[in-house]
């Protein structure tokens, strides 16, 4: 009785869902044309890409073990429904979402997730976080076709954080069958991953298209076919959206205001990125008798910057006033309400005040401050902001020497003994991202490139604080605890005016609303590759006037 | 003659391998790519493993030894950032470049030759002046400028063409004029200069008082020999262009070897930044030698000297 009314129901749902799925499918109508002007590497093998170009493009057609709180942004669902820590910090339990199929009709298992991470560590992986996951993670283990446990060699309470497309691209999804069958070869040159866009045509330097699936977790797609279309120069991109040649192109604050005089809309994507500044090797015994060593003049240089002036006119009022270094809205074991309050109060403009504190550490008439300007490919309002700063600087009396770095150059600079930093401040930035910690380590560990506040050799008070509580944060289970950690750490680096937030920046997009509807980002995900799916046709959503 | 091509090939080799080794160094002069391939957080372990992977992490003069071991086996190494056979990613892209050159080559000569003999023939005159200044003009404006401002006139305002991209004909239209501006002003300049110096020769007074027609003087007599000097030229032309297609594909989004090559010097990706250069160094010795011999063939004096 009850195997005839099983297979009644069988029946019936999957006559539903080819009822269905046509008509899903004949709903998807044109081609959303994305302009951008980078697509990193143009390679559909995620263990080829780095992190903008798998947001960028990638993303489209893999899904992440771990995704997106699309509200609140930050670290959600994704692959992954949900995951849990066993009690002795050791093994992290990811759970899959049922019913998940790659494009070729595999269905994607807790295999799958094994065969990929362990494909991010393999020995071809280019992978920025290869050799760390080498290190960390210890096995992977495969419980059934839906549950997957990974034991890793300490407590790494970031692991899900890791492998979100929030954070990095190393949770990206590969069909272990597949690639097993044809080749890493082929693989490359026929992906298929399990995200709401299949991949179509791969042109090198040029475009990447995709076709949209009938229907996905993620949202299904409004359009029939993307086109993420490679255009560096970012006057021919807005030329392009303003023609209707492209529906969407990413572009920089500089272009913002003529993009919206021209009659486009400008998305604004919060959050994505911190301009800072910061100061190299003032803990160096070298350096105690230079001002920059002293923290209350870094503060006074902090004062001296009329933040509100910068977003209005270098960023044209899209940005807004920052949180405490590397810190957001959607920060994870983090008090953003009270950092926020801090925030306004500490990076508020006082010239007044900034001249005191010099008189009072004894540069009454100011002193002289070499500057380094640089900014990342596809950031070239961060040079803007520098000279912005730098001419603030001028007003409380530093006489300021600013020299302007390509951003290929600047890094080789920050390593070894850092002899061209020692003693200057520069330009940084730093990305969005739901987990402070890693920056914080990027920035402030002595084994760290950067080294702020200390070395190995010679690791000041601030620093060995700096490196227990960093320390105590990684092994810390407990969600309060690992709050409270979090403060504190950012309350160190927040006293040290090492590192000093100058703004919160944003994603920028010129829209044209004749080719597509009204749609929102993810907030602190600069890139749409997660977004693309749900972006609907300008008859479905027609923006507001 | 063939002394003169064996000399010309052997010229050619001692160039490239300078070449080759100026751009080895020099490239690593500039950064590494593994810095613009991780985050602003990545750990120093994570750096040195990438490093590893991309086979970064011999000493300099070591990994100058198997460039130059591979190069002579035609093997120009594997692009850092494509995961591709550098040669293999400059040669899927020179065609779209060809597609550029010889139409850019073309409306140069087209517009500047007869400018030239116009300007030669109205001396200190305005059509003279006119066209003088549109050889400054071709010469002076920046082909970013340009070709942004036939973008937001043809494209956006018009709308007549196309912005960028490759596609059909229309496609190619401002991206043509883009590149081939500067060449009507060397064609223009260059033909101007030789008709002036041929308009005073013997022969050239000696068909007069034939009594020619001017016509026939000038296109025939005149044209013909000045074009010699043009000839010498063209082979620089090509090179320039090829040169110059880097800021016109960026504008344009073409996906030629211009933009190849500026995308090798952003990445740092160093095996393609090597083979781009090396074989756009071996196109551009090629075009120059076929110029050469195209020239001792037009020019006996060149031959016999």
């Amino acid at each position: 009785m009850i195997r005839p009314l099983a297979r009644a129901i069988a029946l019936a749902v999957a006559s539903f869902v080819v009822a269905v799925a046509p008509t899903l499918a004949q709903d998807q109508k044109g081609t959303l044309v994305f302009a951008v002007e980078s697509l990193g590497a143009q390679t559909l093998d995620p263990i080829l890409e780095g992190r903008p170009g798998n947001a960028v493009y990638q993303a489209a057609m893999y899904d992440s073990l771990v995704g997106f709180d699309l509200k609140k942004g930050g670290v959600g669902p994704g692959v992954a429904e949900r995951w849990e820590l066993s009690a002795d910090g050791m093994t992290w339990t990811f759970f899959i979402r049922p019913g998940q199929t790659f494009h070729n009709g595999d269905k994607l298992t807790a295999h799958d997730v094994k065969f990929s991470l362990e494909r991010q560590m393999g020995p071809g992986s280019l992978a920025a976080a290869a050799a760390t996951m080498r290190r960390t993670i210890k096995s992977i283990d495969v419980v059934d076709d839906l549950t997957v446990k990974v034991n890793t060699t300490s407590p790494q309470i970031s692991l899900p954080a890791g492998l979100s497309r929030a954070v990095a691209p190393e949770g990206a999804i590969m069909p272990k069958n597949y690639i097993e069958k044809v080749g890493e070869e082929e693989f490359r040159k026929k992906p298929i991953g399990s995200g709401p866009w299949k991949f179509v045509r791969n042109v090198p330097g040029d475009r990447i298209e995709f076709t949209a699936v009938a229907k996905h977790w993620r949202g299904t797609p409004s359009f029939k076919d993307l086109h993420v279309l490679l255009v560096p120069e970012e006057s021919t991109r807005v030329a392009m959206v303003r023609t209707g040649e492209a529906a969407i192109a990413s572009i920089g604050p500089e272009t913002m205001l003529s993009a919206s005089r021209a009659g486009l809309e400008v998305l604004a994507v919060p959050g994505t990125m911190q301009a800072i500044f910061q100061f190299y090797g003032t803990w160096k015994p070298e350096m105690k008798d230079q001002p920059i060593a002293k923290a209350r003049v870094r503060q006074a240089l902090s004062l001296a910057i009329d933040r509100k002036q910068v977003i209005e006119h270098v960023m044209n009022g899209k940005a807004r006033m920052p949180y405490p270094f590397a810190t957001f809205v959607y920060t994870d074991y983090f008090s953003a309400d009270r950092w926020e309050k801090w925030a306004t109060e500490a990076y508020r403009y006082d010239p007044a005040l900034a001249k005191k504190i010099l008189a009072e550490e004894g540069y009454p008439n100011g002193f002289e401050l070499k500057f380094a300007n640089t900014a990342l490919p596809g950031t070239q309002f961060m040079i803007d902001i520098g000279t912005a700063i730098a001419d603030m600087w001028t007003k409380i009396g530093i006489k300021v020497t600013l020299k302007h770095y390509e951003w290929g150059s600047f890094p080789p600079m920050e390593r070894g003994d850092q002899a061209p930093l020692i003693g200057w401040g520069s330009m940084y930035r730093t990305a969005g991202r739901p987990d402070a910690t890693w920056r914080y380590n990027g920035a402030f560990s002595p084994d760290s490139t950067q080294r702020l506040l200390g070395d190995k050799d010679n690791c000041p008070e601030t620093c060995q604080e700096f490196v227990k509580t960093y320390r105590a944060l990684l092994a810390e289970l407990d969600r309060t605890k690992r709050t409270a950690l979090t403060d504190r750490m950012v309350e160190l680096v927040n006293n040290t005016w090492t590192v000093v937030p100058i703004l919160e920046g944003m994603g920028y997009y010129a829209i044209n609303t004749k080719k597509v509807g009204q749609f929102d980002a993810i907030t602190g995900r600069h890139e749409l590759g997660d977004v693309f799916e749900r972006i609907p046709r300008p008859e479905q959503k027609p923006w507001k006037k | 003659m063939k002394r003169f091509i064996a000399r010309r090939l052997m010229q050619g080799v001692v160039l490239l391998c300078m070449v080759a080794t100026i751009v080895f160094f020099l490239g690593r002069l500039t950064g590494n790519p593994v810095d613009l391939m991780l985050p602003e957080d990545a750990t120093p372990e994570d750096r040195t493993a990438l490093i590893q992977t991309l086979g970064l992490d011999g000493p300099i003069l070591d990994q100058f030894a198997i460039f130059v071991g591979n190069a002579v086996h035609g093997d120009l190494g594997t692009s850092i950032r494509m995961r591709q056979p550098a040669a293999e990613a400059f040669f899927d892209r020179l065609p779209n470049t060809l597609m550029l050159i010889p139409w850019a080559l073309l409306l140069g000569m087209m517009l500047g030759i007869p400018l030239g003999v116009v300007a030669a023939l109205h001396r200190g005159g305005w059509l003279d002046r006119a066209a003088g200044t549109v050889a400054v003009l071709g010469v002076a404006m920046p082909s970013f400028w340009l070709g942004i401002l036939l973008i937001f006139v043809f494209s956006v305002e018009l709308g007549w063409l196309p912005s960028s991209r490759m596609g059909g004909p229309d496609h190619y239209v401002l991206p043509v004029i883009t590149l081939g501006t500067f060449l009507v002003a060397g064609f223009m300049r260059i033909t101007r200069s030789a008709m002036l110096e041929v308009m005073e020769s013997e022969f050239v007074k000696l068909a007069r008082i034939k009594g020619l027609s001017e016509t026939t003087v000038i296109w025939k007599h005149c044209l013909r020999n000045a074009l010699i000097p043009v000839l010498t030229l063209w082979g620089v032309f090509v090179g320039n262009l090829i040169t110059g297609a880097i800021v016109t594909e960026t504008v344009f989004a073409w996906p030629g070897i211009g933009r190849l090559t500026y995308e090798a010097v952003i990445y740092r990706d160093f095996p393609l930044l090597q083979a781009v250069i090396i074989l756009e160094s071996i196109l551009i010795l090629a075009i120059n030698l076929g110029v050469d011999i195209l020239y001792a063939y037009v020019d006996p004096r060149i031959r016999l000297a």
